[in-house]
């Protein structure tokens, strides 16, 4: 369960990036969170994995303030989570398997477990092919699943993505979507931000409309 | 636990050899700093030893009248023999310090010819025991010789002894001095090489960071780097301070005549070289560690 509390942030220029964001995730929900450039969307997901600190409110993670989690024990909240960049942030001297295997050896896993697992992740994205190739040699679409299956390979309850398919055209910006259809049906909670307004009529179960930091309305589709 | 390490072994192996050329740099500053401060440990080592040979055998020499009588020599060395202090008076007559100068120096043999006459005066040469020799009673005895009659002339090597000992001090301070600078220097290069090191894997760090890495395991193979790179300069300035010590007697050799057995180049002792190799990799893990100290806040 995530929950956020009155959240605001406001960076060193005049303005709120987010004014008073109040809303609830629960357990196994699959979220999207829109609105046009510039309304908080990547803000709102920082602040959930703490890469930032809101300016005021609270946030609640499995029944933790993770506001007042100490910085040296943040590691514990991030391993539970995946997070997918729109940028990939993919390390291009690294092969694929490096690339996953790096969220595994962090945890201290076997080699051989790490193989078998980084091989599964893989195979959820159908890039098992490619383990040991350099993202370099991939297409944008490749790169993509191979951020995904870095997100996923540990198995967390909550992945965060930040318009994971914004470089995308709409046939592999499909294909990635329904990547995290199948990943939230195994029990992960999703959230992802987006602008794509066709991605949200095909596959929007909840939806957050931001505009200009404010909660414009919340939707929940059948 | 084994994986973390192998991780770190193998990630810190891959860096060390990615930025080979600026690793390579820093391992040569810091193997300049160490050498330095070896070079005058070495000195200093040397120039103790010596000062160290000279007290052992810290002869007294009393130079007699050249027309002394045998009676006058027995009871010089009866007295002498008596103190505590004494463990050996030995009589050296003028003839036998003459042929002693003439098989040292050959040389310098026509010289003493020349003069017609034997230059050298009779001799005791007092040998004291090691507890006397820096004491100030047995020297106080030896001096009490002084107005004996048949006595010319008292020396001792003592004064040398305590000269030598203050050089080599100084040599030591010299080489603290210099090699601290330096030290200083190749504490500030290390870090800014690790802070490149660091520049370079930015990407990497933030990767690691938000998928759940420690700051520890973050830093581990940076720190890693550090004290192998200051361990290994530390080794190398050993190796080239070994190679010094063989080749410096060589080229002196030619010139060093009679003093040619006398100084022998020590190298350091075992607790000196453990020592410049251990404070390497400390220079190297403090060089790293503060300029990581900035980048893993969160």
């Amino acid at each position: 369960m995530i929950e956020l509390y009155r959240i605001w942030k406001q960076y060193q220029k005049p303005g709120w990036a987010l004014s008073d964001v109040t809303f609830k995730v629960a357990q196994g929900d699959f979220w999207f969170i829109t609105g046009p450039s510039g309304s908080g969307k990547t803000t709102l997901l920082k602040i959930l994995f703490r890469e930032i600190y809101p300016t005021q409110g609270q946030i609640i993670i499995n029944n933790r303030n993770i506001l007042r989690v100490p910085d040296h024990k943040i590691y514990q909240l991030r391993r539970k989570m995946g997070i997918v960049y729109q940028d990939f942030r993919l390390l291009f001297h690294k092969r694929v398997f490096d690339n996953i295997a790096i969220v595994l050896q962090v945890l201290g896993v076997s080699r051989k477990e790490i193989r078998r697992r980084v091989f599964n992740a893989l195979r959820l994205v159908n890039l098992h092919n490619k383990m040991w190739e350099y993202p370099a040699h991939l297409s944008y679409g490749e790169q993509q699943r191979v951020a995904i299956a870095r997100a996923v390979v540990n198995h967390p309850q909550i992945i965060l993505a930040d318009e994971p398919t914004g470089n995308l055209d709409t046939e592999l910006a499909f294909e990635i979507m329904s990547l995290f259809n199948d990943i939230n049906r195994k029990g992960s909670t999703v959230i992802i931000c987006t602008h794509d307004r066709e991605l949200i009529r095909h596959f929007g179960k909840r939806i957050l409309f931001l505009y200009k930091g404010k909660v414009l309305r919340k939707e929940s589709l059948s | 636990m084994i994986q973390k390490l192998k991780y770190f072994l193998s990630d810190t192996s891959n860096n060390l050899w990615q930025h080979r050329m600026r690793n390579l740099f820093s391992i040569t500053i810091i193997c300049l700093s160490f050498l330095t401060i070896g070079i005058f440990l070495s000195i200093s080592n040397n120039l103790q030893h010596l000062a160290r040979q000279m007290s052992r055998n810290m002869a007294v020499v009393l130079f007699l009248d050249p027309g002394i009588s045998d009676t006058a020599v027995e009871s010089l060395k009866k007295d002498l023999t008596r103190s505590p202090h004494v463990s050996e008076v030995r009589f050296n007559s003028a003839r036998q310090a003459n042929e002693d100068f003439q098989e040292k120096f050959p040389d310098l043999r026509k010289i003493v010819e020349n003069l017609g006459e034997n230059p050298f005066p009779p001799s005791l040469q007092v040998s004291l025991h090691q507890k006397a020799q820096s004491s100030e009673a047995a020297l106080n005895f030896i001096r009490s010789f002084s107005g004996r009659s048949g006595v010319d002339d008292i020396q001792y090597n003592r004064e040398w002894a305590e000269r030598m000992q203050s050089f080599s001090r100084l040599a030591q301070a010299v080489g603290f001095f210099l090699g601290g600078i330096l030290v200083l220097a190749s504490f500030f290069i290390i870090s800014n090489i690790v802070k490149l090191n660091v520049f370079a894997r930015k990407d990497e760090i933030e990767i690691l960071r938000l998928t759940g890495a420690t700051n520890t395991f973050i830093r581990t193979p940076f720190l890693l780097e550090g004290v192998i790179l200051g361990v290994l300069g530390g080794i190398l300035s050993l190796m080239l301070l070994f190679l010094l010590i063989r080749i410096f007697p060589l080229y002196l050799g030619a010139s060093m005549g009679a003093f040619r057995d006398f100084i022998r180049f020590r190298s350091l002792s075992f607790s000196q070289c453990l020592s410049l190799i251990l404070a390497g990799g400390f220079i190297g893990f403090l060089g790293s560690l503060s300029s990581l100290a900035r980048f893993l806040k969160t």
